[in-house]
């Protein structure tokens, strides 16, 4: 498949309310060509909804959406034309074929894909000519992501893409959307989970409550972040908390008996001296781990409220 | 390919996808032909002592196969896929919603076009039933109800939340018309309250425009206002299911809604109202039922106007006789009296031979053409009485094309032949001048 020219997008101002509910509320972030760009947030944040105005499926009360140098909300099909999607929710007919379904979704496309090789690349060659209502969960899902590349498109939106996937599943889906963005072409998806979106992106947005509270690279937030660094460590015997309070680095601590967290503005000094004061106290290590701060830490600075795991099919 | 060819090119694909997942799908073949083969037997066994059997019925018969496949077939089909995913799937393609929809109601036309063919071809087998006397125009009469039908069912679609929810829609709709819309009881058999509420309804439309193709010689030229009803209806309805297309599940009802379904509605009330006033809601009894079911409403809507005087060159009318006439007059009187034609088992048919007797002399300038047109209706008269001569006048007129016709009489001295087609004009003609007497509507 040739690589299709990188798309940008630019949203500015996003609002949608549900009656009373406001999901987003003047939402705006911008993603580079060629860019992997993923929108993280809690259940009800509008993520969905964010990606659901951008293709189209909702209009938005108000803002601006631009793909590819065209407005989205005045050209929906002319954008549409350059990007790619995989919706949460979606079916096919029953009795239709992956290779049937693929060629009557390329034929809407000014510059569609060849479709036996669509077929190939997402493993679905041996189950072609069969009807979707006998595909796997997985093959479906295959076949879906082959649906979002079915007009070589310069933009692919995955929204929670790997929701629902079993670990093998979900590991092959993060090297393909990888691999995706390494062929140039822009990813926009969205996450409700927090190591998937540093994995994967290089940028995030982060969005809580219908707003885009922090953006950025996940590396350059964690950084700017105010949560300190920690060294968590599980001895013999109980160690003495006043002297390891006046270790080098050291910022706070807490913990009982013989396991301790010690936070640190400088995990070398604090690891060397440490390592001293057990010796001169003739204890031993059992159990040793730098902890560096996460999204998660990020996320509850940001909005005061710790991360929730979601649960399935959040919207 | 441009993008616009490209659109069309996509669109045609999701047209024959359409077609071919509906023929793998067994419930669809069930729904949709083995459905239509039960009423023709339903029908069938009710109306198969008629001769020639259902060719009365075949306007309902098909009529119903029409609303099942529009009102329920499609709107199933178009709910349970938006229900699962698939219309919010199709939405991410660059081709408007309303060519997708398209190609799903095209997609019904020949669905239901074939279930239709189907039964025509099923009663001339099983029946005997005669085929359609105008072909093309009934085959057009099927595409036209299904259209019209399937604007009902775009909106059913857009209403309903989920697949019960168009069960019990398309029984709103399909049930009044069965019952009480002259598409499952015939308007003959129904009280006059539930033939005028049936003017309100589209099924009765739809059941005049199918049988006026399918058996009545004038065809579908007659049914200008049917079609016209239909147009409205179907267009009405289409709109509205247009505006409240949903692509996905979870909408309720909101203003917006009420207002279309109110726009959908109006053309229900407007076409029963304006059949009404211009008196369109008389019964239309099926040609073959014969002159005694024409109703008084029939009679009461048929029009004298622009008649040729009785001392014109067409259709000349003796004044009636002071006496026994004498002479030629007599003879010709005497002659009539036994001629056979006139004293056949069917009295209607018999009134359109004698009929033909005072067609012939007029347009062979009989010396006495305006006395033999009087000693018919004198003949019919005496023989039928007046309310019964009312009934088969007013039948003759209703159905010109009907029965057979007498092209030449010897035996009367009307021994030149002439075209059918003049005589059937000419017997009209006098029908009226009979029948506009027997009710005191053209001074003798």
């Amino acid at each position: 498949m040739p690589a299709p020219m990188p798309v940008s997008v630019r949203v500015r101002d996003l609002a949608r309310r549900y009656g009373r509910v406001e999901a987003l509320r003047g939402v705006t972030f911008e993603v580079a060509p060629g860019e992997i760009f993923g929108l993280l947030g809690p259940n009800g944040a509008g993520k969905t909804t964010a990606l659901e105005c951008i293709l189209g499926l909702r209009r938005p009360d108000s803002g601006e959406i631009e793909i590819a140098g065209i407005d989205a909300l005045a050209r929906p099909g002319e954008a549409r034309q350059v990007c790619g999607a995989q919706l949460q929710a979606a079916a096919l007919q029953d009795r239709i074929t992956p290779r049937r379904a693929l060629s009557l979704f390329a034929s809407f496309y000014r510059e569609p894909a060849e479709v036996g090789g669509l077929i190939e690349r997402f493993g679905l060659a041996e189950k072609a000519d069969e009807a979707f209502e006998r595909l796997s969960e997985g093959q479906r899902q295959r076949l879906f992501l082959a649906l979002a590349f079915v007009n070589n498109p310069g933009l692919v939106v995955l929204d929670e893409p790997t929701a629902g996937l079993d670990p093998r599943s979900r590991r092959e889906l993060h090297r393909f959307i990888q691999e995706t963005g390494r062929s140039g072409r822009t990813v926009l998806l969205s996450t409700h989970d927090l190591g998937e979106a540093e994995l994967l992106c290089d940028r995030i947005g982060i969005l809580d409550h219908g707003r885009i509270v922090a953006a950025g690279r996940p590396s350059e937030l964690i950084r700017a972040s105010g949560t300190a660094p920690a060294v968590e460590v599980r001895t013999v015997r109980p160690p003495n908390r006043a002297r390891m309070e006046s270790l080098p680095g050291v910022t706070a601590c807490t913990g009982e008996g013989e396991r301790w967290r010690l936070g640190t503005g400088d995990v070398n000094a604090t690891l060397f001296g440490l390592a001293r004061l057990l010796e001169s106290e003739g204890n031993e290590i059992l159990g040793l781990e730098v902890v560096k701060p996460t999204l998660e830490d990020v996320f509850l600075e940001l909005t005061g409220r710790p991360w929730a795991a979601p649960e399935e099919g959040e919207r | 390919m441009k993008g616009r060819t490209r659109a069309v090119h996509g669109l045609f694909r999701h047209f024959l996808l359409c077609l071919e997942l509906n023929l793998q799908s067994k419930q669809a073949l069930v729904y949709g032909f083995l459905v239509p083969v039960f009423f023709l037997v339903a029908f069938g066994s009710v109306f198969r002592a008629e001769t020639p059997a259902l060719y009365g019925q075949m306007g309902q018969i098909l009529t119903i196969t029409i609303l099942g496949g529009a009102c329920f077939g499609m709107p199933t089909l178009l709910v349970s896929e938006r229900e699962r995913g698939i219309w919010r799937r199709y939405r991410l393609l660059p081709v408007p919603a309303g060519g997708l929809v398209l190609g799903v109601m095209a997609a019904r036309v020949l669905i239901v076009s074939a279930a239709a063919a189907l039964q025509v071809a099923l009663a001339h087998v099983a029946y005997h039933t005669p085929l359609p006397v105008h072909p093309l125009q009934t085959a057009a009469g099927v595409v036209v109800v299904c259209t019209s039908f399937l604007g009902l069912g775009l909106l059913v679609a857009a209403l309903a939340d989920d697949v019960p929810a168009v069960q019990a829609i398309g029984q709103c709709l399909f049930l009044p018309m069965i019952m009480i819309g002259g598409v499952g009881i015939p308007l003959g058999a129904l009280p006059a309250w539930a033939r005028a509420a049936s003017g309100f309804m589209p099924g009765r439309y739809a059941v005049e425009v199918l049988q006026l193709g399918y058996s009545d010689a004038r065809g579908m030229s007659h049914a200008g206002f049917a079609l016209g009803a239909l147009a409205v209806i179907g267009a009405c309805a289409a709109v509205a299911g247009a505006r409240l297309f949903r692509w996905e599940e979870g909408r309720h009802f909101v203003r917006a809604t009420w207002s279309w379904l109110g726009v959908a509605l109006f053309a229900w009330a407007a076409t029963g109202l304006a059949a009404s006033l211009t008196g369109r809601l008389a019964v239309l009894a099926p040609p073959n039922a014969g002159y005694g079911a024409v109703s008084d409403e029939q009679i009461a809507g048929i029009g004298f106007e622009d008649l040729p005087g009785d001392s014109e060159f067409v259709s000349r009318l003796a004044r009636p006789f002071a006496g026994a006439a004498g002479g030629p007059v007599g003879e010709i009187r005497a002659r009539i009296r036994d001629w056979a034609p006139g004293h056949g088992a069917d009295a209607g048919q018999s009134a359109r031979n004698l009929l033909s007797v005072a067609a012939l002399g007029d347009v062979s300038q009989d010396e006495h053409e305006g006395e033999i047109a009087r000693l018919v209706f004198d003949e019919l008269r005496g023989r039928l009485g007046d309310a019964e001569l009312r009934r088969v006048l007013a039948w003759i007129i209703l159905y010109p094309e009907e029965g057979s016709v007498v092209t030449s009489a010897p035996e009367l001295g009307l021994g030149r032949r002439f075209r059918e087609a003049i005589v059937r004009e000419r017997i009209d003609l006098y029908s009226r001048k009979f029948l506009g007497r027997l009710l005191g509507k053209i001074r003798d």
